[in-house]
């Protein structure tokens, strides 16, 4: 089955552990990665998705991609607010989504729970996945390991919500399809 | 950026991985080669195209060769995976004749179509695993 994950730690460095940990479990068969981005919540609020430095262009792509990725994973609701936030956020190196999903709105937060229950609270970060996989207990077990929560939608119910905003279906093309630790995160792994 | 290809040759290693576990390897390694090119030196240069056209034809070649033994599902995300690297190829070469504006824009469809091209190879491994896992799973 094709789902996209989003696993949340209390901080960045377990949260590119658990990076590492997704990708391991790719090598050794168990899930197929397709793709995997990092995206940190500030103790402003503001998101900021771990991006590498490139042409403008693709600093616009990923962040209006993440941005709703990000809005479909807090649920139907967060998808318009997701693109727009995405967007916003355009030709920003490091792509700063900037209040992309603003789960301390109590009606957005109570839909996140309900549908969801991804909720990013401020100075956690978040690991987002495309994955394949033939049960769930692989992550889970994994993720549980490494005090990381695990939230997940099949990729058929976001192509659904992705029709709430005329049919954008950003989510194949902005996340690395292989895992990328950005320089400054490396050291966490002696690197 | 170096020819990937070359550096890991794509051969059959059952011990370690197959075909299609290695050629995806070597696509994601061209991949973020291509991206980490144009994000540290603000382009690439005409080394790094030739090795496009060079490695997008190794790795297509390679799955292309493994057809023959795999299920229905693994065959049609191969077939898309080898669209998107003839694509990717053509880019490079049409980046490699043009310049300013123009070369500019046939890189970012290179990066687009390298990057379509992992996601199908990715896909294939996926439907690869899948069918290898269902027989267990009747046990």
């Amino acid at each position: 089955m094709r789902n996209f994950v989003a696993v949340v730690f209390d901080d960045k460095a377990k949260a590119y552990k658990g990076l590492h940990a997704l990708w391991e479990l790719d090598d050794a068969g168990d899930i197929t990665v397709h793709g995997t981005a990092v995206v940190h919540r500030d103790d402003l609020g503001r998101f900021e998705v771990d991006s590498k430095e490139t042409h403008p262009v693709l600093a616009t792509a990923v962040g209006v991609g993440i941005g709703a990725l990000l809005g479909s994973l807090a649920g139907p609701a967060g998808v318009a607010i997701g693109v727009a936030g995405g967007v916003a956020i355009g030709a920003a190196t490091g792509a700063m989504v900037g209040g992309a999903v603003d789960l301390d709105r109590l009606h957005t937060r109570q839909q996140a729970d309900v549908e969801t229950g991804l909720v990013l609270g401020r100075g956690q970060s978040a690991v987002i996945a495309d994955v394949s996989e033939d049960g769930t207990s692989a992550i889970e077990m994994r993720m549980k390991s490494l005090a990381g929560t695990v939230h997940r939608r099949s990729k058929s119910s976001l192509q659904d919500d992705a029709t709430i905003d005329d049919g954008f279906y950003p989510y194949d093309d902005y996340l690395y399809p292989y895992e990328y630790i950005p320089s400054k995160y490396a050291s966490y792994y002696g690197w | 950026m170096s020819k990937t290809a070359e550096a890991h040759p794509i051969v059959e290693d059952s011990k370690v991985r197959d075909v299609l576990d290695h050629a995806r390897a070597v696509a994601q390694e061209l991949h973020g080669a291509l991206t980490d090119a144009v994000a540290k030196r603000g382009g690439v240069i005409k080394g790094d195209l030739e090795s496009v056209t060079h490695d997008t034809k190794v790795i297509a070649d390679s799955i292309r060769s493994s057809l023959g033994a795999q299920n229905a599902a693994t065959k049609r995300y191969i077939e898309e995976a080898v669209t998107h690297l003839e694509a990717t190829a053509a880019h490079a070469t049409e980046a490699l004749k043009s310049s300013g504006r123009a070369a500019e824009t046939s890189i970012q469809q290179a990066i687009s179509t390298a990057r379509a091209a992992v996601q199908k190879i990715s896909e294939a491994v996926a439907a690869k695993r899948s069918a290898a896992s269902k027989p267990q799973m009747r046990k």
